[in-house]
């Protein structure tokens, strides 16, 4: 009897007993999930990461060092898309210059055989990306390479939470990534409590200053700016009023409606002559240089907006970053002006970058036209 | 100089010619696996290729990644270049290739719908796109064979018929590109350039497949093919039904275009120049110029694959760029020579 169900050793048990709380403490760790809700295998902090877009996030989760787990990204992206942002970021993490280009689903250069050549241990892909790589993706899970969504552009606050824990987890930063996810989970709460406060929908247009006025540029919805204006309340011309989540409206449409506060959003574009010039390397007179022509465009001097001097300049990349509350913040300031006086958008965009970021804020990144508040 | 030594010396010439010809390709080839942004040593290349190395990557890049890449090229060349030359010669037309006649548009529209539709169909989207991208070359060939049947084939009528399909078929493109999803979009945009990177071995096994099973259909008609160069009436004279001949021989070739470009896209040019190098090369007699052009299409193709990863190592330029940029030159130097010796 005894020797077929053998009593536990008093050893076996007591191993047991110490190794329960692991194990329950194992399960009870959820695994990791990216933005899509799909779960990563990955055990331990990864080596070898191809990061595929939102390196200024994850700079601020990982902090400089980081960037030594990341053996490619998509160059491009970075250098070409925010030439001046890239420049900067240069000084603090030197390995950037020469690190590899895996190409990028959005001029159709990447390449899946540059990205197993360099063997990471985890790709991290944005979710624009993701959807156009449906193969690659198959291809590196059968290889056992865990890949690991992330999205800031769709601007849903679940995502930009579960984007930020999950680059945190897979580099080790935890608690760097928990204070990052709940400091815009603050700010974006008060933003919406206080915009809510003010129980008026301002009517609001943006577009995309990249080609200057004499180009309709694209303005949007459903995403980016688009989904910062929900969140705030605001009632976006643009809804209803472009086929998919971005594209130009018509220029008698935006005339009919009238809105009563116009951005335009710039960045650090080169070769684009009459672009709106915004961030790191744009002092304010440029920027309002750059901006002033839109409000001599064909019928917009009667523009409500126009008239009473809400024409403002924002800079593009805050659309889609950890640190958009800031253009939240500034957006609804123009907005609702009695609820945020006490606020100062660039000051917060200061604060972030001090705490955050290993390069020092300057520049013109949000910009009214006139010189102050009518 | 008695006829029966020049035609020893045309056919030497010629065999000369299919020589040097698989030779480029097999080269072609070769660098096609070498090659990559990867920048993997050539023996390592070989280990995978070899099945010797246990390295699971270095196995996936070369195997997985670069074969079917390099069969690729080669089968949809060889079956863009024969459908070229054989849309010349029913169309009496040297601008004419397989794109002449909307089936490439086709393709497109075909592609575009299911990149739109996306996740609404119960196919994985890896199959489903060739799928309906062959469907709608299909049926712009069946549009254009279906005008050829009620008022006689003739190239005026087919032509007119198969640019009346291309316009249709490009405007419903833009109308599927206007209305698509900003995911969508890109997607849409990379497939009408045409990529090699889609490949996969089942893949370039089904191109070659068709390849095997509508070349004989073509060579069976070869003679009649080259009496059709010398005019409708002559061939009447010679016996050949035109009409059906040219029916005949365009759904065969629209197959054959379709079942390339289902898979890797609108890659242009291949089927305008193949034919003319072989023609230039080899002469008129088909029996000769289908193969040469399906094998000039090939080097074409696979030329245009290795130096689509060259040209800035560690990306890959769209294939159907680069086509055009190779092609061009060679095709000027190829006129400019062969018409100084004339």
């Amino acid at each position: 009897m005894s020797s077929l169900f053998p009593r536990p050793s008093r050893r076996a048990v007591l191993t047991l007993a110490l190794a329960t709380p692991f194990i329950s403490r194992a399960h009870a760790q959820p695994a990791l999930t990216d933005a899509l809700g799909r779960g990563v295998a990955l055990k331990a902090p990864a080596e070898r990461i191809v990061l595929g877009f939102n390196y200024e996030e994850f700079t601020a989760i990982a902090g400089p060092e980081g960037w030594n787990r990341v053996v490619g990204f998509s160059r491009t992206l970075w250098s070409d898309w925010r030439p001046s942002v890239f420049r900067r970021y240069l000084k603090p993490i030197p390995r950037l210059a020469d690190l590899p280009d895996i190409g990028n689903t959005e001029d159709g250069t990447f390449s899946l055989e540059r990205v197993l050549s360099l063997r990471p241990d985890l790709v991290i892909l944005p979710e624009w990306s993701f959807t156009v790589l449906k193969d690659q993706v198959r291809q590196l899970e059968a290889l056992g390479i865990p890949v690991l969504v992330i999205d800031y552009n769709a601007e849903i606050p679940e995502r930009h939470v579960a984007s930020t824990r999950a680059i945190g987890r897979a580099t080790g930063n935890e608690d760097r990534a928990q204070t990052l996810a709940r400091l815009y989970t603050d700010k974006l709460a008060d933003i919406r409590a206080r915009a809510k406060a003010a129980g008026t929908a301002p009517k609001v247009y943006l577009e995309l200053g990249q080609g200057g006025p004499g180009v309709i540029g694209n303005t949007y919805w459903q995403s980016m700016w688009g989904r910062l204006f929900d969140l705030i309340g605001a009632d976006n011309i643009a809804a209803n009023h472009i086929a998919g989540g971005w594209g130009p409206l018509n220029p008698e449409y935006v005339l009919a409606a009238d809105p009563d506060a116009i951005f335009i959003a710039g960045s650090s574009w080169v070769n684009k002559p009459a672009a709106v010039l915004t961030g790191f390397d744009a002092d304010l007179a440029t920027t309002r240089a750059r901006l002033a022509p839109y409000a001599r465009r064909q019928g917009w001097p009667e523009l409500k907006a126009i008239r009473s001097g809400r024409l403002f300049a924002i800079e593009h990349g805050l659309s889609r970053a950890l640190f958009d509350y800031t253009a939240s913040y500034f957006i609804a300031k123009q907005l609702y002006p009695v609820q945020f006086t006490d606020i100062d958008p660039v000051a917060e965009l200061r604060l972030y970058h001090e705490r955050f970021l290993p390069v020092t804020f300057e520049g013109t990144w949000m910009a009214r036209l006139t010189q102050d508040a009518a | 100089m008695n006829g029966a030594a020049a035609w020893r010396r045309a056919n030497r010439r010629h065999a000369l010619i299919i020589l040097a010809g698989g030779a480029a390709l097999g080269t072609s080839f070769a660098a096609d696996l070498a090659t990559g942004p990867a920048m993997l040593p050539i023996p390592s290349v070989l280990r995978a290729l070899s099945g010797l190395s246990d390295d699971t990557m270095l196995r996936a890049i070369v195997l997985t990644l670069r074969l079917p890449i390099a069969l690729m090229a080669i089968a949809v060349g060889a079956a863009l270049g024969v459908s070229g030359a054989v849309m010349q010669t029913i169309l009496h037309n040297p601008l004419a290739s397989s794109y002449t006649l909307g089936i490439s548009a086709g393709a497109g529209f075909g592609a575009a719908l299911v990149i739109t539709i996306g996740a609404a169909l119960p196919l994985p989207e890896a199959w489903a796109i060739p799928i309906a991208a062959f469907a709608f070359a299909g049926l712009a060939c069946a549009l254009v064979a279906g005008v050829g049947r009620m008022r006689g084939a003739t190239p005026e009528l087919l032509v007119l018929a198969g640019i009346a399909c291309l316009f249709l078929f490009q405007s419903l493109l833009s109308l599927l590109q206007f209305i698509a999803s900003p995911e969508a979009l890109p997607q849409i945009v990379f497939w009408l350039f045409g990529s090699l990177q889609r490949a996969s071995l089942s893949k370039a096994a089904i191109v070659t497949a068709m390849l095997v099973a509508l070349s004989p259909v073509l060579m069976a008609d070869a003679w009649r093919l080259t009496a059709l160069r010398l005019g409708d009436e002559r061939a009447r004279a010679l016996g050949v039904r035109v009409e059906r001949l040219r029916l005949r021989a365009f759904v065969v070739v629209s197959l054959l275009t379709g079942a390339a470009v289902a898979f890797v896209g609108t890659i242009g040019f291949v089927g305008l120049v193949a034919p003319h190098i072989a023609r230039m090369l080899v002469g008129e007699d088909q029996r000769l110029l289908l193969p040469a052009s399906a094998m000039f299409g090939a080097v074409l193709l696979s030329v245009a694959s290795v130096a689509s990863k060259l040209i800035l190592p560690g990306t890959v330029f769209p294939i159907g760029i680069i086509t055009a940029l190779i092609g061009v030159p060679f095709f000027a130097w190829l006129v400019l020579a062969t018409g100084r010796g004339r």
